[in-house]
C-alpha cells in the first residue's frame, strides 16, 4: 500500500513514496519552476516511475510546503510543520527539538514525549535566519552558496556581525571588508549571526535534547557547527535534510489512512497552481 | 551616562565634571547592593516620574532599570539581555529599555544570582517595582510583566499631563487633584513596604534640594548659549545622572554647583569644545544612541557640536503659588506646571509644546542644523519626529535630519548608513554657511 | 435588501450611511478606540463614529508625516484621512489611550483639523480617584461639546442614550451567545462585519440591524458536527474580515474574542442608576484594554487570575480550544500584556498562537501554514 507526500517549495518539489510498513519506496527532487512553478507534477511522476507504480495505486496523497494550498492530485494538505514532526520523529525517535532551515524561513518546532508537535515558531517575514540571507550575502562577496559553509569551518574566530536585517548586514560586510576582515572569518560571522538567530528563536519553546537540524541548512557543516556551538551539544541531520518534510507528508497520509480516513474526492493530475 | 568609553574614543573637550559621572553611576547600583544588605528597601524606578523626592524622604533606593539599560548599551552588553527577553516570547519591536531589564531579570532567576560581568555588578533583587504612566506606556507596563521573574509588590501610578488645547482653568484644578491623589496613592503603598511613616519635613527638605540641583541645572544650560560651545550633548547625556537619579538629594546639588562653576569658567574664558567650531547642532529629540555614542564626536571631526538636546532634560524651573503648603501639593502643582510650561505659546502660534521649545532653543542657542534620533523600539520619544521637522520648518530652514537606529539595540544600527547620511547633512549645513 | 446584503453594504462601504446622514444635515464626529462614551455624543444629537483603518490599502501618505514604528492601524487610519476619506467628519476626538493614538491626535489635528477637535485623557491606572478624573475629563468633554453645538447637555437625553447604548450591548451578546452553539450558525467572519457595519452608524439603526440578523440566524438550519476546533481570539484591532476568515478557511470556528473591535466595546453595560457621568467613567475606564493597569492583586497566580480571569470565562462558555493572539505590531502594551496572558492560559491548558502582524491583507497570507499548523497541532 503506498503512500506519497509531496513538499512544494519555492524553488525545489521533494517526492517520498513510503508503503504501509514506513518503507521508503522512492524519493525525488527536482525544481518546483522559477518561472511558472509547475513542475511539481513532473517531479511526482518521476518518483511514481522510480517506485515502479502508477498514480492511481496510490491510497493517499498529502501534500505539504509553501506551495500545497493548490495541488489538484493531493488528497490533503498538511502543514509543514506537522510534517516535518513526523519526518524526523521518524527519523530519530528521541528527537524533541527541531530546527529547519529553508531558503524562505526557519521554523523550530517542539515535540512532545509523543512526537506529537507541541508547540512551534517561525521567523518572521524575514530573510534573516534563513537560507536566503546567506544566498544574498554570498552574491555579494562572490562566493559559492555551496561553499559558505566549509569556509566558514576553515576561519580562524569570526566577525561579529550584528545587523540581522540583509540590507544593513550587506553593509556591514563591506565595511568590514574594507577595514581589512578576512573574508573567512566574516563568513563564519555571518553563520554565528544565523544560528544565533534561529537558535534564539527556538529558545521560546524550550530547546531540549535531542535536536534534529533539517532543511537546506542541515547541508551546511559551517552553520550545524554554530548550531551545535550556541545549543551547547552535538545535534542530528539526516542524511538527506530536503526530503524531511515529504517523508513526513507520505508518513502523515499513512496515518489519516490507518484511521480509516480515504480520499475523499476525485483527484486530478493538473499542475499546481501557487496562487489562488 | 557611559563615560568610560567616550573618554576613550573622545578627540576633544567636554566638561571635567561630566568625567565625575562614572563614579555616580557606579554608585547607583553599589548603593543598591548595600542597602539590600542593610535591609533598607530598593524600588525598580522610572525616572521623570514625579515621585523622586519622595523616594528620597522615604529611604527608599531607587533603582532606576531604564538608565540600566542605558549602561548596558554603552558598554556594549546588551545582546544577552535583549536575545533573554526574546527568547522569553517578548516581541523585538518592543521597548528596548523593557526588553533588557526582562531579559535581566530573566537572567538573573535562571541563574539564582546576578549574571556573570553584568556591567556595574548588576541589579539585586528590587523590594518594589514603582512604575508610572509618565512619558510612555511601557513604564508601567513593563513591572508588571516583570512580576514574572520577581513577585515583589509592585504599584503605578499615573501622571497626567493636559493636551495643549485644554482651558488650563477649566482643567487645572482637577489635574493637579488627581495628581495629588496619586502620589498619596504612592505614600501610602511606601508606607506599608516600609513600615514608616512619611515625615512631610523631609519631603520638604527633599524637594528643597531636588527644585535646587534642578535650577543649577537649568542655569548650566542657559549658560549654554555661549559660543563657542562650552558643554557638549555627549555630556549632558552623562550629566543628567545627577538630576534624574539623584533628586532630592545633596549629592545633585553639589555635583551641579560644581558643573555651573566649571561651565561658566569656561564660558568666560571661551573654551570651546572644539578648537574651530563652525556648526552648532541641536539634538531635537529620540532616546541616544547609547551604543554609539561615539558618533557626537564623529560630527566633531567637521567641525559639527551639538550643543544642546533635547531629551533627558530638567524641567524648566516653576512658580508654585504660595499658598500651597502641604509638599504632596506642591508635587502635583509643580508636575502641572512643568508640564504645560509651553502651553499658552504653543496655543499662540504653533499648536505644539515641543516645537515652541525646539524654536526657543533655535533662537538662544543659534543653531544652525537639527538632528533627530528615530528609535525603532521608542514611540514615546519617536513618534511626531517627522511632524516636527514639518511643523518647524514652517518657522525655520534649518537643515534637518533624522537619524534612525534605536536607543539601545544595535541591531537596528547601521554605521554605515548613518557615515552617509552625516556626510550628507555636514554639506548641507556647509552650502548653507557660504 | 437582506439584513446580510444590508450588512455586506455597510462593511464594504464604510462611511455610506454617515455621509448620508451628514447630507440630511446631522454631524459626525469621528473617534477612536473603546473610551470615548458614544452616548455622550448622541445626548447631543451628534453622530458617533468609530474611525477604522484600511487593512487593504497600502499606507502611503501617512509615512511622510508619522513614522513607520507606529502602530499600523493608526498609521493607516491617519492615511485615509489624509486622502480625504474621511472628509464626512464634523469633529475628532481621540482618546489618550496609547502613546501612537495620543501622538496621532496631534499630527492629525494640525494636518486635517475639523472643527471639533479633542483628546481626552484617559488614566492608565484604576481606581476611585482614576474614575474621579476620568468624570472631570468627561464634564470637560461635554462643556466643549455644548460650545461645539450652542446647546447646553440634556440630562434626560443622556440617560436615554445610556438605555440604547445598553440595549445595542444586550442584543450584541445575544449575538455572541449564539456562538456558543457547536457548531455554531454564525462565523467569525458574519460577526466581524455586523460589528464594523455597527461601528459607522447610529445605535438605533444598528439595534435593527443586529436584532434582524438574529432572527435569521435562527432561522438557520443546525450544521452536523464537523469537529473542527473552536478559536477563542485576543487582540486589539480587526477591522476587516480577512484574518478572522483566513482562521476559519483554514479549519476552525472563531467563536469568541477579547478584541477592541468586538466584545471589549459592549461586553459591559453603563449602570442606569445613579450619576449617569460617573456611571459612564467606571465603564469606560474598566474597558478591558492593555494600556489599562490593574493594580496588582495578591501573588503572580492571584494577579493573573484577577486581570484574566474574564478570559477564563470567554473560553470556558465558548469552550474555546485554542486562543489566537492577534497583535498589531509595534502596540507595546500588547506586547507586554502577550506573554502573560499566554501565561496563564497555558496552564489552564488552552493551547495559545501569538501572531504579531502588520495589519495589512496583502502580507495576511504568510500566517496560513501558522495557523494551520496550530490547527493541525491541538486537533
Amino acid at each position: 500500500m503506498p503512500f506519497a507526500g509531496i513538499d512544494i517549495g519555492s524553488t525545489m518539489t521533494k517526492v517520498v513514496i513510503t508503503d504501509e510498513q514506513e518503507k521508503i519506496l522512492a524519493s525525488h527532487i527536482g525544481p518546483t519552476g522559477a518561472e511558472h512553478r509547475h513542475l511539481a507534477l513532473k517531479v511526482m511522476d518521476e518518483t511514481i516511475k522510480k517506485a515502479g507504480l502508477s498514480f492511481d495505486a496510490l491510497d493517499f496523497i498529502v501534500a505539504t510546503g509553501y506551495g500545497r494550498i493548490n495541488v489538484p492530485f493531493a488528497d490533503k494538505q498538511i502543514t509543514e510543520i506537522t510534517c516535518h514532526a513526523r519526518g524526523i520523529r521518524f527519523l530519530f525517535p528521541t528527537a524533541r527539538t527541531i530546527i529547519d532551515i529553508g531558503g524562505q524561513d526557519s521554523k523550530g518546532i517542539k515535540l512532545d514525549a509523543d512526537g506529537k508537535v507541541s508547540n512551534f515558531v517561525m521567523n518572521d517575514k524575514c530573510a534573516a535566519g534563513t537560507g536566503r540571507f546567506l544566498e544574498v550575502i554570498s552574491e555579494t562577496l562572490g562566493i559559492a552558496l555551496t561553499d559558505m559553509g566549509a569556509l566558514a569551518l576553515s576561519a580562524d574566530g569570526f566577525v561579529q556581525i550584528s545587523n540581522m536585517c540583509t540590507v544593513f548586514a550587506e553593509h556591514e560586510v563591506t565595511s568590514r571588508l574594507a577595514e581589512g576582515a578576512g573574508v573567512a572569518e566574516i563568513v563564519a560571522g555571518l553563520h554565528e549571526a544565523i544560528a544565533s538567530r534561529v537558535v534564539n528563536m527556538t529558545r521560546h519553546l524550550g530547546i531540549e535534547k535531542d535536536v534534529v537540524v533539517t532543511g537546506g541548512g542541515a547541508k551546511n557543516q559551517g552553520l550545524v557547527k554554530a548550531i551545535e556551538g550556541k545549543v551547547g551539544f552535538a545535534v542530528f541531520t539526516p542524511p538527506e535534510p530536503f526530503i524531511t518534510g515529504a517523508l513526513g507528508a507520505a508518513l502523515v497520509g499513512k496515518d489519516f489512512y490507518d484511521r480509516g480516513i480515504r480520499p475523499a474526492k476525485e483527484r486530478k493530475k493538473e499542475e499546481v497552481t501557487f496562487f489562488s | 551616562m557611559e563615560q568610560a568609553q567616550q573618554a576613550k574614543t573622545t578627540a576633544v573637550k567636554g566638561t571635567d565634571t561630566a568625567r565625575e559621572v562614572r563614579a555616580l553611576v557606579k554608585n547607583i547600583y553599589r548603593s543598591a547592593h548595600e542597602a539590600k544588605a542593610n535591609g533598607q528597601k530598593v524600588a525598580y524606578m522610572m525616572v521623570a516620574s514625579q515621585y523622586d523626592e519622595i523616594l528620597r524622604a522615604m529611604d527608599v533606593v531607587p533603582l532606576p532599570t531604564e538608565n540600566y539599560a542605558g549602561l548596558c548599551a554603552a558598554k556594549r552588553d546588551m545582546d544577552r539581555f535583549l536575545l533573554k527577553a526574546e527568547a522569553d516570547g517578548y516581541s523585538q519591536v518592543l521597548c528596548s529599555y523593557a526588553r533588557i531589564g526582562l531579559g535581566f531579570d530573566s537572567l538573573r532567576k535562571d541563574l539564582g544570582h546576578i549574571p556573570e560581568g553584568s556591567p556595574d555588578g548588576g541589579m539585586p533583587v528590587p523590594d518594589m517595582m514603582l512604575g508610572s504612566s509618565a512619558v510612555c506606556d511601557p513604564r508601567f507596563k513593563w513591572y508588571q510583566a516583570a512580576s514574572r521573574y520577581l513577585e515583589v509588590p509592585t504599584y503605578g501610578i499615573d501622571v497626567v499631563a493636559p493636551p495643549p488645547q485644554d482651558d488650563l482653568n477649566a482643567v487645572r484644578d482637577y489635574y493637579i487633584q488627581y495628581q495629588r491623589d496619586q502620589l498619596k496613592g504612592l505614600i501610602g503603598f511606601l508606607e506599608a513596604q516600609t513600615g514608616k511613616k512619611m515625615d512631610p519635613d523631609r519631603l520638604w527638605e527633599a524637594i528643597r534640594l531636588g527644585d535646587k540641583a534642578w535650577q543649577l541645572w537649568y542655569d548650566i544650560d542657559r549658560l549654554r548659549v555661549a559660543i563657542p560651545c562650552p558643554m557638549p550633548s555627549q555630556d549632558h547625556f552623562s550629566i543628567m545622572v545627577a538630576g534624574h537619579y539623584y533628586s532630592g538629594t545633596q549629592i545633585a546639588v553639589d555635583f551641579y554647583q560644581k558643573l555651573y562653576d566649571e561651565v561658566k569658567y569656561k564660558v568666560d574664558h571661551k573654551i570651546g569644545v572644539i578648537p574651530d567650531e563652525k556648526h552648532r547642532i541641536l539634538y531635537g529629540g529620540g532616546l541616544p544612541p547609547w551604543h554609539t555614542l561615539w558618533i557626537f564626536n564623529y560630527f566633531e571631526s567637521f567641525g559639527a557640536v551639538f550643543v544642546i538636546e533635547n531629551v533627558y532634560r530638567g524641567y524648566d524651573p516653576v512658580e508654585v503659588p504660595s499658598h500651597v503648603k502641604d509638599p504632596v501639593d506642591f508635587l502635583a502643582w509643580r508636575a502641572f506646571l512643568r508640564f504645560t510650561r509651553y502651553h499658552e505659546k504653543a496655543r499662540a502660534r504653533s499648536g505644539n509644546p515641543i516645537v515652541e521649545k525646539l524654536l526657543d532653543m533655535i533662537a538662544d542657542y543659534k543653531i544652525d542644523g537639527v538632528v533627530f534620533h528615530a528609535c525603532r523600539s521608542c514611540r514615546a520619544t519617536t513618534i511626531g519626529q517627522t511632524h516636527m521637522k514639518s511643523e518647524l520648518g514652517k518657522y525655520s530652514d534649518l537643515p534637518m535630519m533624522q537619524l534612525v537606529s534605536d536607543m539601545v539595540d544595535l541591531r537596528d544600527y547601521s554605521e554605515a548608513q548613518w557615515k552617509a547620511q552625516i556626510g550628507a547633512f555636514i554639506e548641507a549645513l556647509e552650502a548653507r554657511g557660504k | 435588501m437582506t439584513v446580510m446584503q444590508a450588512i455586506d453594504r455597510l462593511y464594504n462601504e464604510r462611511g455610506v450611511r454617515a455621509r448620508e446622514l451628514r447630507a440630511d444635515g446631522h454631524k459626525i464626529i469621528g473617534y477612536f478606540c473603546c473610551f470615548v462614551p458614544d452616548e455622550i455624543l448622541a445626548a447631543f444629537d451628534l453622530v458617533p463614529y468609530r474611525i477604522q483603518g484600511s487593512q487593504s490599502e497600502p499606507i502611503d501618505e501617512a509615512d511622510a508625516l508619522l513614522e513607520p514604528m507606529a502602530c499600523p492601524f493608526a498609521r493607516s487610519c491617519f492615511n485615509l484621512a489624509l486622502k480625504d476619506r474621511y472628509d464626512f467628519l464634523d469633529g475628532f476626538v481621540a482618546p489618550h489611550s496609547c502613546d501612537t493614538i495620543e501622538r496621532m491626535y496631534h499630527i492629525w489635528h494640525s494636518n486635517k483639523p475639523t472643527s471639533f477637535d479633542h483628546l481626552i485623557n484617559v488614566p492608565h491606572m484604576l481606581g476611585p480617584s482614576s474614575d474621579a478624573f476620568f468624570r472631570n475629563e468627561l464634564k470637560y468633554f461635554i462643556s466643549r461639546l455644548e460650545d461645539f453645538t450652542g446647546k447646553k447637555l440634556d440630562e434626560s437625553k443622556l440617560r436615554d442614550a445610556i438605555r440604547l447604548y445598553n440595549r445595542r450591548r444586550a442584543l450584541l451578546r445575544e449575538v455572541y451567545d449564539l456562538r456558543r452553539e457547536n457548531p455554531p450558525r454564525v462565523s467569525g467572519t458574519e460577526i466581524t462585519k455586523l460589528l464594523v457595519a455597527g461601528m459607522g452608524i447610529p445605535a438605533a439603526e444598528h439595534i435593527g440591524l443586529v436584532s434582524a440578523f438574529i432572527d435569521e440566524v435562527k432561522k438557520r438550519p443546525r450544521p452536523a458536527a464537523d469537529g473542527l476546533p473552536r478559536i477563542f481570539l485576543w487582540g486589539n484591532e480587526i477591522d476587516d474580515i480577512a484574518f478572522v476568515s483566513l482562521v476559519e478557511e483554514c479549519g476552525a470556528h472563531v467563536v469568541m474574542d477579547d478584541l477592541c473591535t468586538g466584545s471589549r466595546f459592549f461586553w459591559q453595560d453603563v449602570s442606569e442608576t445613579g450619576d449617569p457621568l460617573e456611571a459612564l467613567a467606571r465603564r469606560y475606564l474598566c474597558t478591558h484594554c492593555p494600556r489599562s493597569l490593574k493594580p496588582q492583586a495578591g501573588n503572580r497566580r492571584e494577579d493573573l487570575e484577577n486581570r484574566f480571569g474574564y478570559i477564563r470565562e470567554f473560553a470556558d462558555g465558548w469552550k474555546a480550544a485554542g486562543a489566537i493572539f492577534y497583535i498589531v505590531r509595534y502596540c507595546d502594551t500588547c506586547e507586554l500584556e502577550g506573554p502573560d496572558l499566554k501565561e496563564y492560559l497555558t496552564d489552564l491548558k488552552l493551547p495559545v498562537l501569538m501572531i504579531e502582524d502588520d495589519y495589512s491583507t496583502s502580507t495576511i497570507g504568510q500566517l496560513r501554514t501558522r495557523i494551520q499548523a496550530f490547527l493541525e497541532m491541538i486537533m
